[in-house]
């Protein structure tokens, strides 16, 4: 598949701290999930690729169009749908007035051209009985995917979204994990989020982040082999696990390093995360599918 | 919920480069577009936009009498700026907090990463005022054609003071962007506005305050009466010059502050600031020595910047902007000198416009007493009050002689000056009392003739005056007509004027005994 977003050495510092330490990456179409704790860098990535930041080194290109250059930034921004993690909204604005409002400023000129494409993601998003209601009367989740929708409007071909299930109850993030993997069936998606079941069942990649860097780049299916025979079973919390948690039966699901002859589980992706997070782990790393780097 | 499945979208977002100028600069209309609506929305613009149209409206329908009926178009063009002022400041306002309301709602940088720049963004924004200067526009010429399709309007007006309500509301409108790219706060438009009024109020005046008062968008110098179009003096097309200066240069600033670095908005606002400091320049000289000049020319002999016309034996002079009005004049000439006799009957008069030296058009002040027998003059206002005023001139000159003459009349010809101007008026004594300075029906009162000044008449004239007007017209004009010369002599009283026109003769003493 081809390489949409390249990206290379991005590294972005707040007052001499690194949020990002020279991320290299490569995304295709296609969603591609981003995972990682609170404080590693997620957002600011997101923000660079959305050219709202600019690295302080490194340098990325979106379909070929380098933003370092006020040409290529327009030129990527023309082709951006951005959701970002705390999306902002005009209250008094109708659905309607605040995604055609979008629309004007992604330069959607022709004004019935663009209102047909405003009901079109309206429509897509589910919001079409509701699109000329005012936003402060919308629920959160309506509003979530009002914002999603602004996202979407003008058919981005690179779609960057932060955390974008955030707050919404378990059948609204199923609905969104309906829209995101639509979208994602003929453009760039790029999904932050801490829902480590988000990403198994949408992407198709995964990119662990951790302290500003890259620590694991492959498929879920990859991330969850991390944790092929290190997930296990006991009655007791395992002292040697990296962590457990007594699971609704009683008993303890364990992951780290088993004991001879534990109980072993089936691993989930997100005790593969677990894993790669874990700084003593990513040492071992042996890279058997997708991309690990060592932690410094 | 329910699952929508949609065809793939078409990707609307300009792909061809060479097309980059043209989608921006129609986003930049489409947003001014969509801005425009949303500041219809805006309480303080509706209400003072509402306020506005109903002050237009009450000006178009709710008068025309009286002077309405005659105006002077080189004075009603620059009336038109008044009337918007407040719509600009509500305007400028909801601009303001517009362009405001994206770093309000903590947006900036969601849309900072679109396509449209900040500083096209504050393009639109300023453009935005656009649609409600072209209704401004459309609500100023309506006034002015309206005045101007009036059979009574004199005089032409001009286009720059025309322009400049249309032009104050965009000024708002830039200022407005301006003021929310450099003070981002929402009180700054009306601290902006204070100090701004302080500042000037606390301005001395002197040779300098000209200059600084045409700083301001309107300037009205209203007050005084008309003086033909060549004497108003005001640098209209200097002062639009740089109303449109200064509100691209302002246009230009906000789109730089929001990082616009575009060589043709450099170039444009080169452009904006020497228009605005010509425009500064051109109007900021006030009155030259040579319109100082015209003006005492023109006031002191007015004969030589006037043509007349002969009607039905008496001479009009006008200046060439009131030509017009000479058909009025003479329809008064003819009624009171009807209602005269003896000789003033075929009196040949000569009425004369005049118009007073003036400094600056505020000012207001009585035309000078013509001491030439049989001419009488006349302003530069019509309809209403200046009817009557007029035929009080008129009767005046018929009864005394001349204007110097009817200065110190207190006799019998005041009474027989009233009968003359108002015998055939439809409600004599409602306009007795209205040209009478107290708007008094007893005792002695000024009354209000055609050169601005006034005429005593007494409480026992006014008497008599008053019991005229309640006799049947025919009878009192054939006494008028009967005793013409007592009743013009300076040595008929008014008790006995009032005898020989067989009305009762007032009580008390004669408070202006004849000489």
């Amino acid at each position: 598949m081809n390489t949409t977003v390249s990206a290379a050495g991005l590294t972005v510092r707040y007052g001499g701290t690194p949020a990002l330490d020279g991320v290299t990456l490569s995304l295709t179409d296609g969603v591609t999930g981003l995972l990682g704790p609170n404080g590693a860098g997620k957002t600011t990535l997101l923000k660079v690729l959305a050219t709202a930041v600019p690295p302080d080194a490194g340098a990325f290109t979106v379909h070929g169009e380098d933003p370092a250059t006020p040409a290529g930034r327009l030129a990527v921004r023309r082709t951006l749908g951005y959701l970002p993690q705390t999306p902002g909204f005009h209250p008094d604005f109708t659905a309607f007035e605040f995604v055609d409002y979008v629309a004007i400023l992604k330069e959607l000129t022709d004004r019935g051209g663009r209102h047909r494409e405003v009901r079109r993601v309206l429509d897509q998003v589910g919001l079409a009985d509701v699109r000329g209601r005012r936003i402060k009367r919308l629920s959160g989740g309506m509003r979530q995917r009002v914002a999603l929708a602004a996202a979407l409007v003008g058919g981005p071909r690179f779609l960057v979204l932060d955390e974008p299930t955030v707050g919404l109850d378990p059948e609204q993030r199923m609905r969104f994990r309906e829209l995101i993997a639509e979208a994602g069936e003929d453009r760039t998606v790029l999904l932050s989020t801490h829902q480590t079941e988000d990403v198994a069942m949408l992407c198709n990649r995964v990119i662990v982040l951790a302290e500003g860097r890259v620590r694991y780049d492959g498929t879920p299916a990859g991330l969850t082999a991390r944790a092929a025979g290190r997930v296990w079973s006991s009655t007791e919390r395992a002292p040697g696990a990296r962590a457990g948690w007594r699971t609704g039966t009683g008993t303890f699901r364990n992951v780290g390093d088993p004991p001879t002859g534990a109980d072993l589980l089936e691993p989930t992706l997100e005790d593969g995360y677990l894993l790669v997070l874990d700084t003593e782990d990513a040492k071992h790393a042996d890279g058997t599918d997708g991309t690990e780097v060592a932690a410094a | 919920m329910t699952t929508t499945l949609v065809t793939k979208p078409e990707p609307t977002v300009p792909a061809d480069h060479d097309q980059d100028r043209d989608t921006a600069s129609a986003s930049v209309v489409a947003l001014a577009v969509f801005e425009a609506r949303q500041l219809l929305l805006q309480i303080p613009l509706l209400v003072f936009g509402l306020l506005y149209l109903a002050y237009v409206g009450y000006g178009l329908f709710g008068r025309g009498e009286g002077m309405d009926a005659y105006p002077v178009l080189h004075d009603v063009d620059r009336t038109t700026q008044g009337g918007p002022e407040l719509f600009a400041v509500a305007l400028l306002v909801c601009v303001h907090r517009a362009a405001l309301l994206n770093r309000r709602r903590g947006l900036e940088e969601q849309f900072g990463v679109l396509a449209m720049t900040p500083a096209r963004r504050t393009l639109a924004h300023a453009l935005s005022a656009v649609p409600f200067a072209v209704g401004v526009a459309v609500l100023v010429d309506l006034q002015f054609a309206w005045a101007a399709l009036r059979p009574g309007a004199v005089g032409h007006g001009s286009l720059f003071e025309l322009a400049v309500a249309p032009l104050t509301v965009l000024l708002a409108g830039a200022l407005g962007v301006l003021l929310a790219r450099v003070l981002p706060h929402p009180a700054a438009p009306l601290v902006f506005l204070l100090a701004i009024g302080l500042v000037t109020s606390m301005l001395p005046g002197g040779s300098g305050r000209h200059a600084v008062d045409w700083l301001w968008p309107v300037v009205l110098e209203n007050g005084g009466t008309s003086v033909p179009g060549e004497l108003l003096g005001r640098p209209a097309a200097w002062h639009a010059l740089y109303l449109t200066g200064l509100t691209v240069l302002l246009v230009c600033v906000a789109m730089w502050a929001a990082g616009g670095r575009a060589r043709v908005l450099k170039a444009a606002a080169a452009v904006a600031l020497v228009a605005a400091v010509a425009g500064v320049a051109g109007q900021a000289p006030g009155d030259s020595a040579g319109l100082q000049a015209a003006r005492k020319a023109e006031a002191d002999h007015p004969a030589k910047f006037q043509t007349c016309v002969e009607r039905a034996g008496s001479r009009y002079c006008a200046y060439p902007d009131w030509k017009g009005w000479t058909v009025d004049w003479a329809g008064v000439v003819h009624r009171v000198q009807a209602e005269a006799g003896g000789d003033a009957a075929t009196t040949r008069l000569t009425v004369r416009q005049r118009i007073q030296e003036i400094t600056d058009l505020t000012t207001d002040a009585t035309l000078p007493t013509s001491s030439t027998p049989g001419t009488v003059t006349v302003g530069t206002q019509w309809g209403g009050n200046r009817v009557p005023e007029f035929a009080v001139g008129v009767a005046r000159v018929l009864v005394a002689g001349s204007e110097h003459a009817s200065l110190d009349m207190c006799d019998a010809r005041v009474v027989t000056t009233m009968w003359l101007a108002l015998a055939t008026d439809p409600t004599p004594t409602d306009t007795f009392r209205h040209l009478r300075i107290d708007d008094s029906l007893s005792g002695s009162a000024a009354v209000l003739t055609s050169d601005g000044g006034s005429m005593s008449v007494s409480a026992q004239q006014t008497e008599v005056v008053r019991e005229l007007f309640r006799e049947p017209h025919d009878t009192v004009a054939a006494r008028v007509k009967s005793h013409w010369q007592e009743l013009v002599s300076p040595h008929t009283t008014t008790a006995e004027a009032a005898r020989l026109l067989g009305v009762k003769t007032p009580k008390g003493p004669d408070d202006c005994p004849a000489g």
